[in-house]
């Protein structure tokens, strides 16, 4: 879901600009507080492995492809969507300046929609079922409506711009990362279940 | 910076998760649109409306005079230049003692 250059007028990519400056403003904070030197290599190894799956698209239906996001992973991982924040600014600035994929001027707007958005939805969903029914299939659940909220909150954002109209948009967004979704909560589990196994000491949920 | 084995364990296997994701997606990742551009597609937004700002190095994660092994090796780059990055950012930012 990188939105390219061109797709948002660049007055309004400059109030994305402002979100994403106040978020790095917020993240930096947490870090301070929170980030120990212990967990810096996985914040690290998530960005690379997030810029490497990012390239693995898979087919879904309706001739359309989608890879794994990870927002709602770091965010669950971290239990801070600030760690999101981080770690996808880091990426999407890469995958802008280098490959091309999200423009440089919707920086603000993919950040936005993949880790704040992302993030929130993800690790809120998890907190909210977690309890109820368990781990893994809150992460599956967060990680699939991450995706969702995201993609539909992108297309609300088309639409403001004036490039898709706003049903259209929903309709279909909705529609094609409901089944990304799907790849996204199972890789989120994967991610997550291995972690447990390995490094237990590196994951949020086992310090709280 | 001083790591601990383990840490350099996860390091070093993330490494190697995004060497082979590297070497096996310009085979097997799906080349069709992903669902922003199907979506754009459904909208009927004309193909000149996406417009690059800059000249990126390696459009589409490609790097045309080698090929696929272009491919490889750009993704490999960008694979190890966010480690390098997520890194900087973590030292930077990293909670003081």
């Amino acid at each position: 879901m990188h939105i390219p250059d061109g797709f948002i007028p660049l007055g309004q990519c400059a109030i994305y600009y402002v979100i994403l400056i106040i978020a790095l403003y917020f993240a930096g904070k947490w870090a301070r507080a929170n980030l120990d030197e212990k967990r810096i290599p996985l914040l690290a190894v998530l960005a690379a492995g997030i810029f490497a799956i990012m390239s693995m698209n898979m087919p879904i239906p309706f001739g359309t492809s989608g890879h794994m996001v990870g927002g709602a992973l770091v965010a669950i991982v971290f239990m801070a969507p600030e760690a999101a924040i981080l770690v996808f600014t880091a990426v999407l600035l890469i995958q802008a300046l280098f490959f091309g994929d999200g423009g440089i001027t919707a920086l603000g707007a993919n950040v936005f929609n993949m880790a704040i958005v992302g993030g929130f939805v993800g690790l809120y969903t998890f907190k909210g079922l977690q309890g109820i029914i368990g781990k893994y299939p809150s992460a599956f659940v967060a990680a699939w409506l991450a995706t969702l909220v995201a993609a539909v909150v992108a297309a609300i954002e088309m639409a403001i711009a004036g490039t898709f109209p706003l049903t259209v948009g929903i309709a279909s967004m909705a529609l094609y990362h409901a089944f990304i979704g799907i790849i996204e909560g199972v890789l989120t589990v994967i991610v997550l279940y291995a972690l447990e196994k390995f490094r237990p000491d590196l994951l949020a949920w086992n310090r709280e | 910076m001083e790591l601990s084995q383990s840490d350099k364990y996860l390091i070093v296997v993330g490494i190697i998760f995004c060497i082979a994701l590297a070497v096996l997606s310009p085979y097997i990742a799906s080349g069709d649109p992903d669902g922003l551009e199907k979506s754009a597609e459904d909208a009927a937004v004309g193909e000149d409306v996406e417009a690059p700002v800059m000249e990126s190095p390696f459009p589409d994660y490609t790097y045309e005079p080698l090929d696929k092994l272009g491919e490889i090796g750009v993704l490999i780059f960008g694979g190890l230049i966010t480690l390098v990055l997520g890194l900087g950012i973590g030292y930077a930012l990293k909670k003081s003692d």
